[in-house]
Order: structure tokens, then sequence, then C-alpha cells
């Protein structure tokens, strides 16, 4: 192939990639309701809430298509059960293999590397049963499936990540709002240390750096933000109701540094407190700015 | 025909109660709940050796007591069933003995007798407060050495094939391969693979004692066995005998084939103590002169044990006591720091009466973090469990231990309660934790600490780094009233090795003297 060929290709190729762009927003401008960045959804049912929120942002059927091999990734850390918020409520995480398979789905995986035992955290979290039921492949990590995986970024140069996130067409985060002794709050980038391997905790030496280089690895093609119960207090562990509020909200979007901005409102403080989100909005990784964001609200 | 019968009806015996205590042992796994689905420790349950001595020990009468009066009337009645046709390591002996071809009958007229002096020690030691039983009890000796040692090093081997097959990445082999190794790990393998402090040396010793087989066929039965003795002196008026007809000519195929050195003599003398019950004289017997019933027995040879050597037996059981206590843990000035003893264990020395070294809270652990002790309890309280947090911490909703022990040394908790049982106390090394010696920051400790109110907590210093610019790091303490001692943020504390965070056994619940507060 000559320069000439190839710029001819580039070209072509750009100009396909831009038609097909400017294709999708066009039909997505037909639909007058999913022009929302990020949705918000509250109501007592947390499956509905959960559906609703997706529904706002136009749909599963937006983000899945037909065959996806698709992983959600809840938080499945800690050996506690749902209403002491310390991980993603297992009805929420129902909800949205359900969605992904209505909007046809080939597979959905569910799986997280808990700091606590992994059997009782998947059991007594109740996400191992609810996902199940709803027909998802829920598998406990296997230590032989983490490949160090290039991530040149602000402090990280590699670190062994998932493979079976890796090679999913789509994947869907589904945190849960937390407080976090260090990062103040824990929310959707941080979730990433569940498919990270080796000595992760090292990462806390540098942490909101490293969470912005894995979130710049890992993209996740919608971020469901589990607020129904949030821990306000002791996190991300958590254990005393006392520190647990009811929100009975569910937010969803697309931008990693947007719903993780939103999640900081929850808590009262700005995106801005949470360094993360800082350095992920001047990184270009995403927005924390909710002012510029079209945010919907939806009450069940 | 009818004698063939008996042979195939033992054997099925035999291999069901091997089988049966096989997926009892391999159900001795959390799978998430609370409770284990199965009362895995179903089999020292019945084991009179463990319920009398325990007795005498302790003075403690367990749940499994009762269960245990079933074969102690059983071998009344039926003399030594029990090790002929229940006893899995019997069952375990029988097939390493397959493969020796010498005849079965022993050369050592006499030493069988030393099991029984063997009992006597155990049970005069018990009787003055040291239990001493689990370390010879066939059941214990078999849960233990699976548990910690022959299980680990199966799973290691497993593992490491199906690895070897799965790094290697061979078309259609490798997906398999991988197909049998989901189906191993829901049905077989542990969670994670287990490793045992002195695996090999447990694991030497039972390999050693099976082999004994290979010198002379169930040779640990014959002549070591404390249960088999227990059960031989419960058997000796049983009312299921074997008598020999005058059809006998001497021929001595019975006296070969006995597995329990009970035939005496070719004429078909039978020591009825040592009899296993397995019925094979009775099989062999090429005058069909043999006849196992409820009928009076002939020929019989009594126990012959000697006084002087009982009395012997009996006095070294006693002295041995003073001998393994002259050691600074039975002063109360002195307390290890390194034994922290598992949630809801008994008092020191209430524990070492109980405990049975069976090693199911060191099998059923979720984190593999309790491990055999060697010498942290002296010789007395040897392969008693220890949480060794730098392998693995005390998971904080977890019971599981308490719910297997046998005999109650450490204690079935709700999850109240365990959640308020302290086992230690977390102290910071600040040579060495990164925010105090390097201004490092790093709150692992804080993070993983699991009770609801953090036992740790920051202080926030503002530092000067060498190069003069300054900076606020948050340092952890540690709240000596809330911590439990789980060991998690020793586990997980990134300075591995000699984590700069690590428990003593300091402010134990169950200690009154190893306590550091006015007001614990």
């Amino acid at each position: 192939m000559n320069r000439r060929d190839f710029l001819k290709t580039t070209f072509i190729a750009g100009l396909g990639i831009s038609i097909h762009g400017s294709f999708d927003s066009f039909v997505r401008s037909l639909y007058a309701s999913d022009d929302a960045d990020i949705a918000v959804a509250r109501g007592q049912s947390p499956g509905r809430i959960t559906k609703a929120a997706i529904d706002a942002l136009g749909g599963m059927g937006k983000f899945i298509t037909k065959g996806d091999r698709v992983v959600v990734k809840p938080n499945i850390g800690w050996d506690r059960k749902p209403e002491q918020a310390a991980n993603t409520n297992p009805e929420v995480v129902a909800a949205i293999v359900s969605l992904c398979y209505e909007a046809g789905a080939g597979t959905v995986k569910v799986f997280d590397r808990p700091v606590s035992d992994p059997r009782r955290c998947y059991k007594q979290s109740g996400i191992a049963d609810a996902a199940s039921a709803a027909g998802a492949e829920v598998s406990f990590i296997d230590e032989r499936k983490f490949k160090k995986v290039a991530i040149d970024g602000l402090v990280l140069k590699d670190w062994p990540l998932y493979t079976e996130i890796l090679e999913a067409d789509k994947i869907i985060n589904v945190p849960i709002a937390k407080t976090h002794g260090l990062a103040m709050l824990t929310l959707g980038m941080k979730n990433w240390m569940g498919v990270m391997g080796g000595w992760r905790s090292r990462i806390h030496q540098s942490l909101d750096e490293s969470l912005v280089d894995v979130s710049r690895v890992i993209k996740p093609t919608l971020i469901v933000l589990d607020a129904v119960r949030i821990l306000t207090a002791n996190g991300p562990q958590g254990g005393s109701l006392d520190d647990v509020r009811e929100l009975n909200m569910v937010i969803a979007g697309t931008d990693q540094v947007a719903v993780d901005a939103y999640g900081a409102t929850l808590f009262g403080l700005r995106g801005s407190d949470l360094g993360y989100v800082r350095i992920g909005h001047q990184s270009g990784l995403g927005t924390m700015d909710l002012s510029k964001l079209v945010i919907r609200n939806v009450v069940l | 025909m009818k004698t063939k019968t008996v042979r195939n009806l033992r054997r099925l015996s035999q291999a069901l109660f091997l089988l049966l205590f096989l997926f009892l042992f391999i159900q001795t796994e959390s799978k998430g709940a609370d409770e284990l689905g199965y009362p895995v420790k179903f089999f020292l349950d019945f084991d009179p050796l463990i319920s009398i001595s325990a007795l005498l020990s302790a003075h403690a009468i367990e749940t499994g007591f009762y269960l245990s009066i079933i074969v102690i009337v059983m071998t009344a009645l039926l003399g030594r069933v029990f090790c002929g046709w229940i006893c899995p390591f019997g069952t375990l002996h029988n097939m390493v003995g397959y493969f020796n071809k010498r005849i079965a009958h022993g050369s050592q007229e006499t030493w069988y007798a030393f099991k029984y002096y063997m009992l006597f020690f155990i049970l005069a030691s018990s009787l003055f407060t040291a239990q001493l039983a689990g370390i010879m009890d066939p059941i214990s000796l078999l849960i233990r050495s699976l548990s910690l040692s022959i299980y680990p090093a199966l799973n290691y081997l497993t593992r490491a094939s199906f690895d070897t097959i799965y790094r290697l990445d061979i078309p259609v082999i490798t997906h398999g391969s991988e197909f049998l190794y989901g189906i191993l790990k829901k049905g077989f393998l542990s969670f994670t693979q287990p490793f045992f402090l002195q695996g090999v040396f447990i694991g030497a010793l039972f390999l050693f004692i099976l082999g004994l087989n290979l010198y002379e066929r169930r040779f640990w039965c014959k002549y070591l066995c404390p249960l088999g003795a227990l059960l031989g002196i419960l058997s000796r008026f049983s009312v299921l005998n074997r008598s020999v007809s005058e059809g006998c000519t001497s021929c001595g195929v019975c006296q070969e084939v006995c597995p329990g050195n009970a035939i005496t003599d070719s004429d078909g003398s039978w020591r009825s103590t040592e009899c296993l019950y397995c019925m094979d004289c009775d099989d062999l017997c090429p005058q069909k002169a043999i006849r196992f019933g409820f009928i009076k027995k002939n020929r019989g040879v009594p126990l012959d044990l000697t006084r002087r050597n009982i009395l012997v037996s009996i006095t070294a059981g006693i002295a041995a006591l003073p001998l393994l206590r002259i050691i600074p843990q039975s002063g109360k000035r002195y307390l290890n720091p390194a034994l922290i003893r598992p949630p809801g264990a008994l008092k020191e020395k209430e524990f070492l009466k109980r405990c049975v070294r069976c090693g199911e809270c060191m099998k059923v652990c979720i984190t593999n973090g309790l491990q055999p002790t060697l010498f942290d309890a002296g010789l007395e309280g040897i392969w008693t469990p220890k949480l060794v947090p730098t392998i693995g911490y005390c998971e904080f909703r977890c019971t599981l231990c308490g719910q297997v022990c046998p005999t109650g040394a450490i204690e079935k908790l709700s999850l109240l309660e365990k959640e308020t049982v302290k086992i230690g106390t977390a102290v910071i090394d600040t040579g060495r934790c990164l925010p105090y010696a390097f201004n490092i920051p790093c709150i692992v400790c804080e993070e993983v600490c699991p009770t609801p109110k953090k036992s740790i907590w920051f202080e926030k210093i503002t530092v000067k780094h060498r190069d003069g610019t300054e900076a606020v790091v948050k340092r952890p303490r540690v709240d000596i009233e809330l911590c439990v001692g789980c060991g998690i943020c020793e586990t997980y504390c990134p300075v591995k090795g000699k984590p700069a965070i690590y428990v003593i056994s300091a402010n134990e619940t169950r200690s009154e003297d190893n306590q550091i507060l006015l007001k614990p």
C-alpha cells in the first residue's frame, strides 16, 4: 500500500465513521426523550426505577445490540446484607440483567473481585441469587484470567485486569454510592478496582490518578449508580444501619465522570471535591460540570 | 455361598461409610451461607474415645456423647464391628493392605497389648485434665491428616495439572479440561488452594501409618489404635461370638488370614477383644468349622495385659502432665502474643481440655487463617488451632469454626455474639506504616476494618517532605476498645512479609489475664 492509497483509505474510513456518527445522532434526535445525559429515577421499587432510569436515556436497546456479550459489574466487595448498603442492590443488578436479555444480549456475565471472602460476599449480598435468577452467568473471579494490560496513565504503567471484562462487547458498571476513607466517596470509577488483579491495595498510594488511569482503559457503555440505599459513614464496608440512608434513587448515564459528579451531590458534595472526578474532568475522560448536562428526573 | 455374602456385605458397609465420611469431609466448607448444611462432625460424635476422654478431662458431656453411646452399646453386644465394618480409617488400612501379599498374620504375638497401654496412658492423663486422645484417636487423626495435608495436596496436584493444560492452551483439549475442572471445582476441590503450616509433617506421619500396612496388614489397628483398644475392652462380654466345631483340623488357615491377630493358635483359639469381625476366617475355613452367632464362645483367649504394665502406663499418663506443663504459658505472667485462638475458643486451660486436634476448624476456616500450632501452646497444645493473620484473617460474620467443633472447645457463636468477641488487638508498627514512616498515603487497614463503627480512625497530620514541601497525611490509629483482633488489617497491609499493623492476643475476650485495659 503506498502513501496515497493509505491516505485515501483513511479518508474514506474516517468519512464512514463520521457519517455513521452523524447518522446515529440523527436517529437519536428523532426520539425527544433520549437526549438526556443523566437520568435520575426515584421510587420504591429498585427494579422499576432502574428500568425507568435506563428508559429515560433511550432504553437498553440503545446500548445493547443483538448477541452482545455483556458484563454487568456490580460492587460485591463485602460480606454484608443488602440493607447494610455496602454492595450494589441485588434488585438493581437483576433488573439490568433482565433488560440486557430483553435487548437481545447473548450472554450477561456478573462478577466482582471482593475484599471479604467471595463466597460470603456473593451469597450475603443477595447478588448471586438475584442475578442468576435473572439468567446471568454469575462466576467467581478466576485468578488465572488476569492479564497485564498496558495503561501508560498518570501513575499506572500497566496492571493486571480481568480478561472477561476486556473481552466483553458491552460493559455496564453498576456501583453503589458509599463513603470511603481516602477517596471520600466510592462511586463508579472506584468500582473498577473489582476487576483489578494483583496487590491492588497499593494503588491507594496514588488513588485518584490510578482510578482515572483504569477508567480510561475500561470503557463502560452505561453506568447505573445504585443510590437506593447509600452509606454515609464507616464506608465502604459499613455494617451499622445507622449509617444507611434510603434515597430510593437510581442514576444512569454514559459519562463516567458525570455520573460520579452527580453521585457526589447525594452526599452534599460537588464533583470537584472528589480527586478522581476532578482529574477525570481535567484529563478529558468526561465532564464534571453538571450545569452543562441534560439531567432528566423521573419519579415513579 | 453364604460366607461370600458376608464378606461382600462387609465391604459394602465399609465402602458406604468411607464414602459418607468423604462426602461429609468435602462438605465441611463454606458455601457462603451462615450455617453449614451438613452435620460434618458426625463421625467424631459417634467416637467413644473422644467422648469418654472429654468427659474425664473437662467433665463435659457433649451432644456427641449420646451418639457415642450407640457405638458403646453396639460394641458391648457385637464386639469390634465398628473396626471391621465402619471405621473409615480401618477401611483405608484394608485398601493399602491389599497391596501386601504376605500372610496377614503378624509375627508379633504380644505387641497387641501396646495399644491398651496407650489407652491407659491417654485416659489417665485425661482424668488429670490433659486431652491427648485426639492425637492418636483414629477418626481425629484421619480428619486432621486429610484436612491439613492430603486434601490440600490433592488439590494442589489437580489444580497444577489443569493450570498447565490451561496455560498450554491446546485446542479442544484445554476446552475439555476446563469443563472437567469446572465440575471438579463444584464437587470435589476446595474453593481456594489451602495451605497449612506443618502440612508436610502431618501428611508424612499419616502416610507412614498407612505404609505400615505394607509391613503388616492393619498394623495400626492391631498394635496402635487406642480407640480399637477401648472397643476391645468394651467387647469383652459381647454376645456375638465365634465358635469352632470339632471338624477343625488345626490347618491354621484362619490364623493366617486374621487381620486382627485375634486367632492365637492354629487350632482356632480366639481372642475376642482383637477380633474385627471381618469374618474372613469363616469364609475361608476349608472345613466350614467356624461359626459366628449369638452363641457361647469356645477356645476363647483372654486379653493378656500385665498388671505391672498397666500401672506403668497409668503412672506415665499422670507423670506426663507436670512435664508438659512446666512451660511459661502455665504461669500467669507469660502470655504468648502469637497464640490467637479462634473466636468462641474457651479459656486456654478449658480449651486444651477439650480440643481433640481433629483440624475441622482449620479445614472449614474460610480464609485459611486457622493453622495448627507446633509449640505456641506448649507440646500439650500441639496441632490446636491458632489464627495466623499473615495467611488469613477471621471473617467478621463467619461462625463456622464453632459450628464444626466436635467437643465445644470452640463455642458455637451466634452472629451477634461473634461481632463482639475479641480474639486479640491490632497494633501499629509506626516504623513500617507508610503514612507514619514515609509520609505516603495509605488507608487499607481502615478500609477493610469490618466493625460497624470502624476500629481504625485517622489522625490528620501535616508533615514535611525531604524537599521541604508540606502535605497532610492521614495516620491510622487503632481504637483499642472497638478492635476485635480479626486481623484483616494485617492480612491486607501493603507492607508484605512483616505487616505494619498486626494482631497480638492481648484483650482476647476469653481470658481474664490477657487484658490491657482497666475496663475491658
